[in-house]
């Protein structure tokens, strides 16, 4: 595999785009930093297959294609079996020696959404890692079904505001707890499962990397924040998700095997939750004197995910 | 920057203007053609040396979108990539680790790459869209004394 | 590679076991599937094949019928051979994929063994599932027994993957009737069956990375119905590689087939026209009645759903007396599918050409239709054509308990 330098960003820069702009992604959305570097991190031919949603209503829409790979859209819930059927077809084709350029090295990747992969598309996502294709799934995780204007998923965390489950004057906005999706996958026993943000793009791009290199179906959960939904100026994505990977919010790690857990960030100063929800609009209700429990009862949950997470990176078991 | 810029390659088309297409351009399966001519992998090939099919987003601009943009001083800059890196649009140019300018056909004007320099002054900063690059330079801000 | 099989030149196979046979044969490159009774054995039968070195393609056991036709559709867009098979509920399950496979121009074959669709639950066959895929952009090929479901699955690789159709391929046979059924059947041998087929000839594959391809684009109201209007005609103007592939066919097997087929239509004054395995008790009653009562019987049967075979039907019909359209799925408030094709295509002649046209459900669930209805049928068109007139309602259900169950009746003035 052609592994592309991430040394530094200097070398990482050589890398020649293959994802075009003039893409229709909204100004300052996390999804295409996130997609530019997967397919930076890479030499390799890619095969990528996109699950209904932002990224692809906004990257292959008739006559324009921002893709300088092969690709496929299928529909909502299904991009993982497209992946997995092209990867299926790969494996007959060199077998049988039909492939027009057999020592080309290809990678199969999925993106989804949170909505796709954590709620309509979970069952294709499942069976596709359950039966081991050579592939690598990437969540493009902004916690609501943006490209339909904001409705729940169940990746939307608690107190958030969603046009589905609103905050009101007797609703706080969302009750419930955000799925584990990443703990899940890792139930799997897929080989590599890991949760990764784009500000730290030296460990995201090194994540990326292990997915690609390794073997079997690989998944990953990556922070998309969404401008548009979150409710914050598109000049602050990387800002806000400083503070989703400072305060805990989004814990960075990997899960190997299914159970061997690493922490690949720990923030040299942890920032109190409340930073990062005052900072987006679908929060804004939380600080009202009635909500507060919200806040207290989100960092609460935070401290001990993080407690968790600690204790099973130590046990290393 | 001539020769990199994705305007030298295209006829720079508005998203959505383009004229209505004939029965004859449907292409069967609706399946798209990123490049005219077959190429090597172009993870090896720079932009400059893409044979971009008309079918290809690098050949149309976005540039409409944006009510601000960001103006880019080369005397500032330290090549450290963040800009480039960030970029949700793929408009950050950079070649040979060094970066060159910002395309403005691609670029949406969301600011991130001003937010995420961190030099001081910053070697990039927003101005209206309408502001000429050369007028800008000349409005650069000058150092700023960190607070005591 | 993998091992060839040695067939006699007649075994005793029923349609499911035919079906696994011609795909084993087709070398197929991915068979992604998931099974639901009546169409299980196909895939378990295919299953052994692998197990034991005849498959060299990939066999991928999803967890869906819905991921089962999306496997196909990733598959096929990476430029090789793909097959699959299905029933009832899990056809339904898959159609949001079936129009993506046609949408995308993918040469993909399934086999639909028909099978009622729930609710109630019922695992019997009637066409349900093949009326609903009627709309769905797939060339619709109908076996009416065990020889043909081989001889259809042959013919409809080559069928899709021509260069000028490239559009994916059901082909239906009768749950159980034929699926389960053990019958006579002529195989090619393995060689002669794939110099048939051919090589597959890839298309905007997505594993030719000199040429990245993007597949699954959004068009709107610029795009959307030129695209859809192409496809259209692709599908409508696919009979002609359908009549080589079926002339080349007969060449090689002896064995004829025709977009519409018609039995004792030269001379006929009544006619059933139906689908599947009641196109074989419908001759047999046509036989009989000829026979037995003198009754000038025939029998018309769309052997190609889609592209449906307009021309050829009004053209068998014209001149006729009376026509009963047999549907095998209940439209649910409106008139049968195949009696409204029927109508549509005599419209178009003079009216003095033009028969009666009644209409019957039947059937649903599995419910048996025997000779004696068949011969029953004909005598109530051949009192129509006598009197001149359509004497009881146009649509009429057969085979029903309880009280007669009619709708419309025919205005003669």
């Amino acid at each position: 595999m052609a592994i592309r330098s991430v040394k530094n960003l200097k070398e990482f820069s050589t890398a020649n785009e293959r994802f075009e702009g003039a893409h229709l992604l909204c100004p300052g959305c996390a999804h295409s930093m996130i997609v530019r570097e997967l397919m930076n991190a890479t030499d390799d031919n890619l095969v990528i297959a996109t699950n209904t949603g932002c990224l692809e209503v906004s990257t292959a829409v008739y006559p324009y294609t921002s893709w300088d790979t092969s690709w496929i859209h299928i529909g909502f819930e299904n991009a993982a079996t497209a992946a997995a059927g092209a990867e299926a077809m790969y494996k007959a084709r060199k077998r049988k020696g039909t492939l027009k350029d057999p020592d080309a090295p290809v990678k199969f990747v999925a993106f989804g959404g949170d909505g796709s992969t954590y709620d309509i598309g979970f069952q294709w996502l499942s069976g596709a890692v359950e039966r081991g294709h050579d592939f690598t799934y990437i969540c493009l995780d902004n916690e609501n079904y943006a490209n339909t204007g904001g409705q729940r998923s169940s990746s939307t965390p608690v107190g958030a505001h969603t046009s589905t489950a609103q905050a009101g004057r007797v609703s706080y906005g969302k009750k419930q707890k955000k799925k584990d999706m990443v703990a899940i996958m890792a139930a799997h026993g897929a080989p590599y499962v890991a949760q990764l943000a784009p500000n730290k793009w030296k460990i995201m791009a090194k994540g990326f990397q292990k997915a690609l290199e390794t073997e079997g179906p690989c998944f990953i959960n990556t922070v998309s924040a969404c401008t548009t939904e979150w409710k914050f100026d598109a000049k602050d994505t990387i800002h806000i998700t400083d503070l989703a990977t400072d305060t805990l919010m989004f814990p960075i790690y990997e899960i190997i095997n299914g159970h061997e857990l690493n922490i690949l960030y720990r923030p040299k100063n942890v920032l109190p939750v409340e930073e990062y929800l005052a900072a987006q609009g679908r929060y804004k209700h939380l600080f009202k004197p009635e909500n507060r429990h919200v806040i207290e009862r989100i960092q609460k949950e935070i401290d001990e995910k993080w407690e968790y997470l600690q204790r099973r990176e130590e046990a290393k078991v | 920057m001539r020769g990199v810029l994705a305007t030298d390659k295209r006829g720079v088309r508005e998203l959505g203007a383009e004229d209505l297409v004939g029965w004859d351009e449907v292409t069967q399966g609706v399946v798209l053609n990123s490049f005219d001519i077959e190429v090597e992998n172009p993870a090896f090939l720079r932009p400059e040396e893409r044979p971009y099919s008309d079918f290809n987003s690098y050949t149309a601009t976005v540039a409409s979108w944006r009510v601000i943009k960001p103006v880019y001083n080369r005397d500032i800059c330290i090549d450290c990539q963040n800009c480039w890196v960030w970029c949700p649009d793929s408009s950050i140019i950079s070649r040979d680790k060094q970066m060159l300018g910002i395309d403005y056909d691609h670029c949406k004007g969301c600011g991130v790459c001003v937010e995420v320099c961190p030099t001081n002054p910053k070697s990039l900063l927003m101005f209206a869209e309408a502001e000429e690059p050369e007028e800008a330079l000349g409005k650069w801000p000058e150092k700023k004394k960190k607070a005591k | 590679m993998a091992e060839k099989m040695e067939l006699k030149s007649t075994e005793v196979w029923d349609g499911n076991y035919a079906a696994a046979q011609a795909l084993r044969q087709a070398q197929v490159d991915v068979v992604a599937a998931y099974p639901i009774t009546p169409s299980t054995p196909i895939v378990e039968t295919y299953g052994s094949f692998v197990a034991n070195g005849y498959i060299d393609g990939e066999f991928v056991m999803v967890e869906s019928e819905h991921a089962a036709m999306s496997g196909c559709v990733g598959a096929a867009a990476a430029g090789g051979r793909v097959a699959t098979a299905t029933s009832s509920q899990g056809f339904m399950l898959m159609i949001e994929v079936l129009y993506q496979a046609s949408g995308m121009r993918l040469p993909i074959v399934l086999n639909v063994v028909n099978r009622a669709i729930a609710s109630p639950l019922n695992v019997r066959g009637d066409h349900g599932d093949m009326y609903a895929g009627r709309d769905s952009g797939w060339v619709q090929l109908d076996a009416f027994n065990a020889q043909e479901a081989y001889d259809l699955n042959l013919c409809a690789f080559k069928i899709g993957e021509d260069i000028n159709v490239r559009l994916p391929v059901m082909v239906h046979q009768d749950g159980f009737v034929t699926s389960h059924t053990a019958q006579n059947v002529h195989p090619l041998s393995d060689d002669e069956a794939y110099a048939f087929i051919g090589d597959y000839k890839p298309v905007d594959e997505m594993l030719d990375f000199s040429k990245p391809v993007t597949y699954g684009a959004q068009t709107e109201e610029d795009w959307h119905y030129e695209h859809k209007a192409k496809q259209h005609r692709a599908l409508m103007d696919s009979y002609v590689v359908i009549d080589r592939v079926f002339e080349a066919f007969e060449k090689k097997t002896g064995r004829k087939y025709k977009r519409l087929e018609t039995y004792m239509m030269e001379d006929a004054e009544v006619a059933i026209l139906a689908l599947g395995t009641t196109v074989e008790t419908s001759i047999l009653a046509a036989k009989q009645l000829r026979e037995e009562e003198g009754i000038k019987a025939g029998v018309v049967a769309p052997r190609v759903i889609r592209p449906f075979p307009l021309n050829e039907l009004r053209a068998a019909l014209a001149g006729i007396k009376c026509v009963a359209a047999l549907d095998r799925s209940c439209p649910m408030g409106a008139m049968g599918a195949l009696y409204n094709e029927t109508c549509g295509a005599l419209a178009t002649i003079p009216a003095e050409q033009r028969p009666l046209v009644t209409n019957f459900i039947y059937g649903l669930g599995g419910r048996d239709f025997a000779v004696d209805e068949a011969k029953r049928i004909f005598r109530e068109q051949k009192g129509h054509a006598d009197v001149g007139h359509i004497t009881t309602h146009v649509q009429q259900f057969s085979g029903l308990r309880g009280p007669k169950l009619g709708f419309y009746e025919s205005k003669r003035s």
